[in-house]
């Protein structure tokens, strides 16, 4: 069952567009990393998801409920994590939770788990916390009744890397119990490391919609290698390139022959890597202004 | 339908304002202390002036002629500025930030990520802001009362009640003003001091309504027009056709304020 669907989906402010003709699901139980450069539209997407933008074109559908119509009962099983997050400064920790748990009006399950990866001073004013705590209160918020689906707009911004580990480990575990993530971001790492699957967003639309694994596979393998005599003298494919006294070049299918041509040489050093997302990132976004 | 009678929203609003009400509060019953208080030592010199025809110019307030007895000197000083104009300005201020605050201070993002809509957000934030004038109010009241007592004049208590019965649909509808406002704008500071403007023109220009017949027909569109205090105050004169009024700005007001709010776009500022 898909969680998200869109069809068509378009937002324009006035003449300047924001994102256009999106059609794109999201299925249950996974996670979906939305990517793009700052200024894609990542942050429309989500918006206009939500109810807080009205489409100007196009339709969207959350757990089968429209967007528009169904925005309440929508945000009963839908949580959000804001890029450019703001809480409430002159509440405590606690106050803010304990306001919003009110307007859930449910048993917030996952907040004792919560607090003990993501500590935060509950009793201190939230205009005391610094960037990484107020983060981190707005993970708690956005999970502690443990809603079906998490949206979240860059929500590692802020955490330091063991915390984002955490984090990490806790939609792992969360899709594990089926619940599904939608999580904007523009670090590839992370995404690489997290996301089932990926959609990449260009000047507002979307250009790539696929699964990772099938995304790297596809790409191949990178073979980075010193050989002892003249580069020049081994033959690659037509896109090897010669950088430092390296041969750089891509191997779309089988390592296999490559490596036995290779052994004609000495080899002084070689490294086969995975093409990375990062490395697909860029060629998706090539030629872009 | 049960989620949207928990009045979580006003509450946290009420929460929110107690230190405000507090303090609005005490300057109101310090300034209606202060007030009347005064009137003893003005008592003569004001009869004097109004012997002497001084009080002519000043009838572009309604009932300056009354300036010299109790009941006027109280309605012209307290009421007519204190109570109408700057009260009025101070709830004004604070209903046309409340929501605009949000969108300004981004914490609508997260407010509108929970199961409530947007109208319901517009109507507990209204709801969210009665009792402090309902405790202005009545504490102001209570303080005129005390300082009468003190310094030996007489009030009809019932037509002082009527005054501050009445005065709670007046405030209702300056708030339901600032709360439409407060969903049109984005920015708190503008908010606010459109509301101010609005305020302060609508006095200007029932006074200007006041000066010469001419004018008269200003003074329909202003909200001084529907509520005069020295009216109830001497003589339990109520306007049933202006609070009427009243009831009517309230509620198109905040029919206006949630249709706008529900159907427009909340940006990243």
């Amino acid at each position: 069952m898909n969680v998200i669907e869109t069809n068509n989906l378009t937002k324009y402010y006035g003449k300047i567009k924001g994102v256009e003709n999106l059609t794109f699901s999201v299925k249950r139980g996974e996670i979906f990393g939305f990517l793009g450069p700052n200024g894609a539209g990542k942050t429309t997407t989500i918006r206009t998801l939500l109810g807080y933008l009205y489409p100007t074109r196009g339709t969207a559908t959350i757990f089968g409920k429209n967007i528009i119509e169904k925005n309440v009962e929508i945000k009963k099983e839908v949580a959000y994590i804001p890029g450019d997050l703001n809480i409430y400064g002159h509440l405590t920790g606690k106050q803010f939770l304990d306001y919003f748990a009110s307007l859930r009006n449910r048993e917030m399950v996952l907040f004792d788990e919560l607090l003990d990866i993501f500590e935060v001073p509950l009793q201190r004013k939230v205009k005391g916390y610094s960037k990484g705590m107020k983060q981190k209160l707005g993970i708690i918020q956005a999970f502690m009744d443990d809603p079906e689906m998490v949206i979240m707009d860059e929500p590692t911004s802020g955490l330091d890397p063991l915390l984002q580990q955490k984090f990490y480990d806790f939609i792992l575990k969360q899709k594990k119990r089926g619940r599904t993530m939608f999580f904007s971001s523009h670090v590839l790492a992370e995404v690489d490391k997290i996301c089932d699957r990926i959609g990449i967003i260009r000047n507002g639309e979307l250009i790539a919609l696929e699964d990772v694994d099938t995304l790297k596979h596809k790409r191949g393998k990178k073979i980075r290698v010193k050989i002892k005599e003249k580069p020049e003298l081994f033959k690659g494919p037509k896109d090897s390139k010669i950088k430092d006294g390296w041969i750089e070049f891509i191997a779309s299918d089988s390592i296999d022959s490559w490596i036995k041509k290779l052994s004609k040489f000495t080899i002084i050093d070689l490294e086969i890597n995975d093409f990375s997302l990062e490395d697909i990132f860029i060629h998706y976004y090539e030629g872009q202004t | 339908m049960n989620d949207v009678f928990r009045f979580k929203i006003a509450i946290q609003t009420m929460k929110n304002s107690w230190k405000i009400t507090i303090i609005v509060s005490l300057l109101f019953m310090v300034m209606a202390a202060m007030y009347a208080g005064m009137f003893p030592q003005f008592e003569e010199s004001l009869l004097e002036m109004m012997e002497s025809g001084f009080g002519d110019s000043f009838n572009y307030f309604p009932h300056a002629d009354q300036m010299a007895t109790y009941i006027g000197f109280l309605t012209i000083e307290l009421y007519a500025i204190f109570w109408l104009l700057i009260l009025a300005i101070i709830l004004g201020f604070i209903s046309a930030s409340s929501i605009t605050k949000e969108i300004e201070g981004k914490t609508i993002d997260l407010l509108m990520s929970n199961p409530v809509s947007r109208k319901q957000i517009v109507f507990e934030k209204f709801i969210g802001l009665i009792p402090m004038v309902l405790i202005v109010n009545f504490a102001t009241m209570i303080a005129v009362i005390g300082i009468t007592a003190a310094i030996n004049e007489s009030l009809n208590l019932g037509y002082l009640l009527l005054v501050h019965l009445i005065s709670i649909p007046y405030f209702l509808a300056v708030i339901s003003i600032g709360i439409l406002i407060s969903t049109f704008l984005d920015e708190k500071m503008k908010a606010s001091i459109t509301m101010i403007a609005i305020l302060v023109g609508m006095y200007i220009l029932y006074s200007m309504s006041l000066m010469s017949s001419g004018n008269e027909f200003l003074g329909y569109i202003s909200i001084n027009k529907y509520f005069d205090p020295f009216d109830v105050l001497k003589y339990g004169d109520v306007d049933i056709g202006g609070v009427f009024v009243y009831i009517i700005i309230i509620t198109v007001c905040l029919i206006l304020s949630m249709l706008y709010f529900e159907h427009r776009d909340i940006e990243v500022t």
